[in-house]
């Protein structure tokens, strides 16, 4: 465990070498969120309330998606394709430490940092030029922060299967860009999937793309009952149980198919 | 200590035809073929060794590496490093290797050599006086302190690889694989890199396995070989032995003063540059001496020289076979 901590704490000091990258994140962020602020307030016009969400949670809502995004940011499929595509795979495998062990205390690691580096900036140009995004009621904050961390694990998970195509598949950006899109429009992250159509919002609520962001947002903003959130989050648990039975068994065989490129 | 058995190793690559149509094609069919890199591999090697591991580009040494440290599975066969499987128990066995590979880096770009130093110290949970005392030790053969906060980075190929050599023997593994390590430095990084393995082999009996192009690591560090070529072994032993049995002659060079060489019947006359003429006898055959005895009957001699065969006469052979 200590050494998966040290990895964590070593991959905090990289992700702060390059402030470049940062500053890119945090200016396109910002445009998605005010941009979508100013398209719910202009939506909005004439209404007060739409399917149960004022216009002022639903701001609060574009603000903590934009928060949350960063929390969600993975590297494994990433460091995966890379490392299988430069070889360099070869040096992760010849520690005595399991890769995927690696993998998530690095990505932790690098949120560690997004959140002094992004998520803070990103909250605090909200507040100022939207509005302050409180919690509608601070007794679901364990609720709230429960269902964030399962909603960052399930996120992971399907980051790391993807990721592990590149074991044989070898050239993966391709697949991480569709993934990273279907997650981006499926999970409610900026059109939360109450205002799709009900065949549609039905189909979605079996996947497990909504428990990612829309849950933890509906949490925080106090949309529906109790019962209905807590039922919610029964069917994450059981996402997050089925995605990891899926990863482990991926990850005990794909090992073996490994590649090593070149030299 | 490492004891290969009927390895092999197959590679399944897509066909693709030439160009755009072949392309096209290969998204939609599925043509196979298997590459045998490496077949039916069998030896072992003692505790202590420096074994140089050599062969063609191709022939599937590389792969033999990587199968021997646990970065590919094998198709069949085994590797056991000090009795244990490598495939089976990959964390544990990896306690005991430590690998470099010349040709890519396990240090971090991102980090100065000494946080890269401190991560394997957790990776591998090496108490801090070992950590201490090796890097002590490699300090004074490698000079490796100086570079300990240089950024990975800015430094330079040969300092790259001194750290690169440092981080594989961090935790005092038994066997150490080195994938080429010379390649590509100066010559007075070769000389320090090799002074580095000769003393680490003799002083901590560290195994080591070794692939090389480069004919001078082989002369001074290699007192076994194991040539390989298309995957299989073709030979297995002791330098001189080999050099013996496939190289068994030498090279007297002669020089007259003029230019016509005698011939002579107990050996060859190879070439006759101006006054200079070389003759290649067996060892077994003649001596030396005799040879020159029998030359200078006949004409004035200036100057004789003896040349060995050298190793890249029986790669050479070895390779062509």
């Amino acid at each position: 465990m200590k050494k998966y901590l040290y990895i964590l704490k070593t991959q905090i000091i990289k992700s702060m070498t390059y402030e470049f990258n940062v500053y890119g994140n945090i200016i396109m962020q910002t445009i998605i969120m005010i941009t979508s602020a100013y398209f719910w307030r202009a939506l909005y016009t004439g209404r007060s309330v739409v399917d149960g969400v004022d216009v002022g949670s639903m701001q609060t809502y574009i603000i903590i998606s934009s928060a949350l995004s960063v929390l969600l940011i993975t590297n494994v499929e990433r460091r995966i394709g890379s490392s299988v595509e430069k070889g360099s795979v070869a040096t992760d495998m010849m520690k005595p430490i399991s890769l995927f062990g690696m993998f998530l205390a690095e990505d932790i690691g690098n949120i560690i940092a997004l959140i002094f580096q992004n998520m803070i900036p990103i909250l605090i140009i909200g507040t100022l030029m939207i509005k302050p995004p409180l919690m509608a009621d601070v007794r679901d904050l364990p609720l709230f922060i429960i269902s964030v961390i399962e909603s960052f694990l399930i996120n992971w998970l399907i980051a790391a299967l993807f990721g592990m195509m590149a074991f044989t598949a070898i050239n993966n950006n391709a697949l991480i860009q569709v993934k990273k899109h279907l997650i981006r429009l499926l999970s409610g992250s900026i059109i939360p999937i109450w205002f799709f159509p009900d065949s549609i919002s039905g189909v979605l609520t079996a996947l497990p793309f909504v428990y990612i962001y829309q849950l933890p947002l509906s949490i925080y903003i106090g949309r529906g009952e109790r019962a209905d959130i807590l039922m919610q989050m029964g069917i994450q648990f059981i996402w997050l149980i089925v995605l990891s039975a899926l990863f482990f068994f991926a990850e005990s065989r794909i090992t073996r198919k490994v590649m090593v490129q070149g030299g | 200590m490492i004891d290969v058995n009927k390895l092999c190793k197959d590679y399944i690559i897509k066909r693709k035809g030439a160009g755009l149509s072949g392309a096209l094609k290969g998204l939609v069919s599925r043509n196979t073929d298997t590459i045998h890199a490496v077949k039916d591999l069998s030896f072992h090697i003692d505790e202590g060794e420096i074994v140089g591991f050599i062969g063609p580009n191709g022939a599937g040494k590389s792969t033999t590496i990587k199968m021997m440290s646990g970065i590919l599975t094998p198709t069949s066969g085994s590797v056991l490093i000090d009795g244990e499987d490598i495939t089976k128990h990959r964390k544990e066995v990896v306690r005991n290797i430590g690998v470099v590979f010349g040709q890519r880096t396990q240090l971090n770009w991102d980090l100065r050599l000494g946080e890269t130093f401190e991560l394997l110290k957790h990776i591998y949970r090496i108490p801090q006086n070992d950590f201490d005392n090796t890097l002590n030790v490699m300090d004074d053969i490698l000079g490796i302190k100086e570079l300990i906060d240089k950024p990975v980075r800015q430094m330079s190929l040969g300092q790259r690889v001194k750290g690169d050599l440092v981080a594989s023997m961090l935790h005092s593994p038994k066997v150490l694989f080195l994938d080429e390590p010379t390649i590509g430095l100066d010559v007075s990084a070769k000389y320090s890199l090799r002074k580095f393995i000769k003393e680490i082999n003799e002083v901590r009996k560290t195994t080591i396995v070794l692939t090389t192009h480069d004919l001078g690591d082989i002369r001074e560090l290699c007192e076994r070989l194991i040539i390989i070529n298309h995957g299989t072994m073709i030979e297995d032993g002791n330098l001189k032995e080999i050099t013996d049995r496939i190289a068994p002659y030498k090279t007297l060079v002669a020089e007259f003063y003029d230019e016509k060489a005698p011939t002579h019947d107990r050996c060859e006359l190879i070439s006759r540059e101006g006054n200079v003429a070389r003759y290649r006898f067996n060892k077994s055959d003649i001596t030396a001496a005799d040879i020159i005895s029998d030359l200078s009957s006949i004409k004035p001699l200036k100057d004789v020289s003896i040349e060995e065969a050298g190793i890249d006469d029986i790669i050479k052979i070895a390779y062509g076979r």
